[in-house]
C-alpha cells in the first residue's frame, strides 16, 4: 500500500452564500488518479482548489504528504514538496511567454526537465516564444495543463498534481496524449486529483469520486508502460522576482501607471509652485521633492491587476512562494522622480532625499498592494473601491516630511 | 409597537438633536474672546463632540459585529457590521464636516495634515465609506463578509489611536473633553448642553443602527426566498 499523499479531513468550504463542501473526507495515495466527475455545480473545482489550499476552510484540514498545509483556523504552511496545478481558468498571465510559464511551474517545484518533447507532443514548439495572450483558447489550455502535469516528472519523489478540467478545449490528439502522460505520471507514483467530464479519463483513473463517495474504477484499462528516464536539472532561483522583472520590462506597466502619476504630479508642482517659494517658511522642501515619488507609489502595484487575468494570482498564491511584484522598478522610478524634482527646482541633488524618494515609492506601493491583495478574494475585486483607503498614507507622509525638516536632512 | 421601536428611538434622537442645536445657539454661555479666535464658532462644539461620541459608538458596534462574523460566523454580527459602518459613515461625516467649519474659523484652515486626531478620525470615516460602498459593489457571500469584516477589525485600531492622539501629539486639537481630567473640565451649563447632545446623538445612532439591521435582515430574507424560487 502506497503512502497517503493527500488528505482532506472533515473539510467544509463556503463560497458565496452556499456551503459547497460539507465535512468532506478524502484520502488519496501515491500512484492513484482520482477522477472527479460529478455534475455541474457539484463542487469539483472547489475540491481541487481546497486541496491546493486556495480556499479558506470553514472546518477541517488539508494535509500534503502527511503535513497540515491549511486548517480551519486559517493556519497555512508552505507544502514541503511543491505540487502541480492547473486551474479551470488557466492561471497564466497573458503577457508571459509560453516557455516562461511552463518553466516557472518547474522552478516553483525546484527542478527543471527538458520541455521540448512535450511542446512537440502538444504541437506548441512553434509557439514557445509567443505571448500567452496571442494563443487560441485551446493552446492556452495546453500551456496551463503542461504547467500542471510537468512538475510530476521532476525528480524521483512522487508529487501531488491538481488538474481542473485539463482537457477542456483540447483536440482529440491532445486528449489522447494527455491520457498517456497521466498514466506515466501515475506509474511514477504521483497522486493525481483530476476534475473532468471527459470519458477519456476513465481509461487511466484508478478511482472515481462522485456524490461524496470514492469508488474503485473498474473500467481502468491502462497498461503498465515502460518507465522513461527523465533527467532533472537544477531550477533557477528567484522565480517570483524574475517573473516580476520580466513582466515589467516587457509591458513597462510600472512606468505606464505609476510613472505617469509621478510625472503628472511633478509637472503640476513645477507649474504651480514657484522655485523661490522653497526658501520661504511656507514650503517644506522635502515634502515638495518627495511628492511625485509619493504619488507614484499611491497608484499601487500594476502587477496585481495583471495577475487578476485568468486567475494567475490564485495560481501564485496556491504555491505560497510569493507573488511577482514591481518593487525594483518602483525603487528606480521613485528615486528618479525625486532627483528630477530637485533638478526642476534648480536645486543640488541630495542623494539622501533621492534614496528616501525611491524607498517611499516602494513602501507606499507595498501598502496599496497589500490592500489590493486583501480584497482579491472578493467576487468583484476591482469594484471594491480600495482607493478610498489611500488617504491612510497621507498622515504618515506628512509626519515623515516634518521629521525630515526637523532633522535638517536637506 | 416592537416593530416601531427603531423609528421611535430615531424620532427621539432627532428631537434631542434639534433641542441641542437650539440650546447651543440660544442658551449656551458665550466663551471668552481671549481664549478663542472665533468665539461664536465655538458653538459648533455642541454638535461636533456629540457627533464624534456617536461615531465612536458606531465604530465600536462595527468592531464587535466584525469580530462576531469573523470568529463566529454570526449573521447577527454581520448585520451589526453593516449597521455600524453606515452609522459610522453618517456620524463621521457630521463630525468631519462640523470640524472643518470650526477649524476654518478658529485655526484659519479647515484641515491640517499633521494633526493626528483630525487625520485618524478622517481615516475612520474613509474606512466606513469604503465598507459601505465596497459592500454594495459585491454580491453578498462569505468572501465579501470575510474581507470587509477583516478591514473592520483592522480599522478599529484607529479608535484608541484617535482617542489618545491629542495626548501623544497635541498639535491643534485640544485634549479629550470626556475623560480628560482637569484639562477637559467644562462649566456646568456647557456640560449640561453637551450631555443633552450626547444622549440625543446616542439615541439617534441606536435608532439608525436598529433600522439598518432590520433592513439587512429583510435583504437576507429576500435573497433566501429568491434562491429558493430559483430552484423551483
Amino acid at each position: 500500500m502506497s503512502e497517503v499523499l493527500l488528505s482532506l479531513n472533515g473539510v467544509s468550504v463556503r463560497r458565496g452564500s452556499s456551503n459547497v463542501l460539507k465535512n468532506l473526507d478524502l484520502e488519496v495515495s501515491g500512484g492513484q488518479l482520482v477522477l472527479l466527475n460529478d455534475k455541474n455545480g457539484g463542487g469539483k473545482s472547489t475540491i481541487i482548489e481546497a486541496a491546493a489550499g486556495i480556499h479558506p476552510l470553514e472546518t477541517g484540514e488539508i494535509r500534503h504528504h502527511g503535513n497540515v498545509i491549511l486548517d480551519s483556523s486559517g493556519r497555512s504552511k508552505q507544502p514541503q514538496l511543491a505540487f502541480g496545478l492547473t486551474l479551470q481558468s488557466d492561471g497564466c498571465i497573458g503577457s508571459q511567454r509560453v516557455e516562461e510559464h511552463i518553466l516557472n511551474a518547474l522552478d516553483v517545484v525546484g527542478g527543471r526537465i527538458q520541455i521540448d518533447t512535450w511542446l512537440e507532443r502538444y504541437n506548441l514548439t512553434h509557439r514557445r516564444h509567443d505571448l500567452i495572450s496571442h494563443l487560441s483558447g485551446g493552446q492556452r489550455r495546453k500551456v496551463a495543463m503542461l504547467a500542471g502535469i510537468l512538475p510530476g516528472f521532476v525528480g524521483e519523489t512522487p508529487r501531488l498534481l491538481f488538474l481542473d478540467e485539463p482537457a477542456a478545449g483540447l483536440d482529440e490528439d491532445a486528449r489522447t496524449a494527455l491520457v498517456e502522460d497521466l498514466q506515466h505520471l501515475r506509474e511514477r507514483g504521483n497522486c493525481i486529483l483530476l476534475a473532468s467530464h471527459h470519458s477519456d479519463f476513465n481509461a487511466c483513473a484508478t478511482h472515481i469520486f462522485r456524490d461524496n463517495e470514492l469508488n474503485v474504477n473498474d473500467s481502468n484499462t491502462s497498461n503498465v508502460h515502460e518507465m522513461v528516464d527523465i533527467k532533472t536539472t537544477s531550477s533557477q532561483s528567484g522565480v517570483v522576482f524574475r517573473t516580476g522583472l520580466a513582466l515589467n520590462q516587457r509591458t513597462l506597466s510600472t512606468l505606464a501607471s505609476n510613472g505617469i502619476a509621478g510625472f503628472l504630479t511633478l509637472g503640476m508642482l513645477l507649474a504651480l509652485v514657484d522655485s523661490s517659494a522653497i526658501d520661504s517658511n511656507l514650503i517644506q522642501a522635502s515634502g515638495l521633492f518627495l511628492s511625485a515619488a509619493f504619488a507614484a507609489g499611491l497608484v499601487g502595484d500594476s502587477m496585481v491587476a495583471m495577475l487578476h487575468e485568468h486567475r494567475a494570482l490564485d495560481w501564485w498564491k496556491a504555491h505560497r512562494q510569493g507573488i511577482p511584484n514591481s518593487y525594483l522598478h518602483a525603487l528606480i522610478l521613485g528615486a528618479g522622480l525625486t532627483a528630477l524634482t530637485q533638478l526642476g527646482y534648480d536645486q543640488d541633488i541630495s542623494w539622501i532625499i533621492v534614496t528616501i524618494g525611491g524607498l517611499l515609492t516602494v513602501s507606499t506601493m507595498f501598502v496599496i498592494r497589500g490592500i489590493d491583495l486583501a480584497t482579491s478574494r472578493l467576487a468583484r475585486p476591482r469594484a471594491a473601491f480600495t482607493r478610498i483607503l489611500t488617504p491612510i498614507l497621507i498622515l504618515p507622509f506628512a509626519l515623515f516630511v516634518q521629521w525630515i525638516t526637523d532633522s535638517n536632512l536637506l | 409597537m416592537t416593530k416601531r421601536i427603531a423609528e421611535t428611538i430615531l424620532l427621539y434622537g432627532f428631537i434631542g438633536i434639534g433641542t441641542t442645536l437650539g440650546l447651543a445657539f440660544l442658551a449656551a454661555p458665550s466663551v471668552s474672546i481671549n481664549a478663542f479666535e472665533s468665539p461664536n464658532a465655538q458653538r459648533i462644539f455642541y454638535w461636533h463632540v456629540p457627533a464624534a461620541w456617536a461615531a465612536f459608538i458606531a465604530f465600536g458596534f462595527l468592531f464587535v459585529g466584525s469580530a462576531m462574523w469573523f470568529f463566529k460566523r454570526s449573521n447577527a454580527g454581520w448585520r451589526m457590521h453593516v449597521a455600524g459602518a453606515e452609522a459610522g459613515l453618517a456620524t463621521g461625516l457630521m463630525t468631519v464636516w462640523s470640524g472643518m467649519v470650526w477649524g476654518a474659523a478658529e485655526w484659519g484652515v479647515p484641515w491640517d495634515w499633521t494633526d493626528v486626531r483630525l487625520n485618524t478620525f478622517g481615516l475612520l470615516t474613509f474606512l466606513a465609506l469604503f465598507l459601505v460602498l465596497g459592500r454594495q459593489s459585491q454580491p453578498d457571500g462569505v468572501e465579501t463578509r470575510d474581507t470587509f469584516s477583516s478591514f473592520g477589525l483592522f480599522g478599529f485600531v484607529l479608535v484608541p489611536v484617535t482617542y489618545v492622539a491629542t495626548r501623544l501629539w497635541q498639535i491643534r486639537h485640544p485634549g479629550p473633553v470626556i475623560g480628560g481630567g482637569e484639562e477637559g473640565s467644562l462649566n456646568s451649563e456647557m456640560g449640561l448642553i453637551l450631555l443633552v447632545g450626547a444622549i440625543s446623538f446616542t439615541l439617534f445612532i441606536i435608532g439608525h443602527m436598529l433600522m439598518s439591521m432590520r433592513i439587512t435582515s429583510l435583504e437576507q430574507r429576500l435573497e433566501s426566498i429568491q434562491e429558493a424560487m430559483d430552484k423551483v
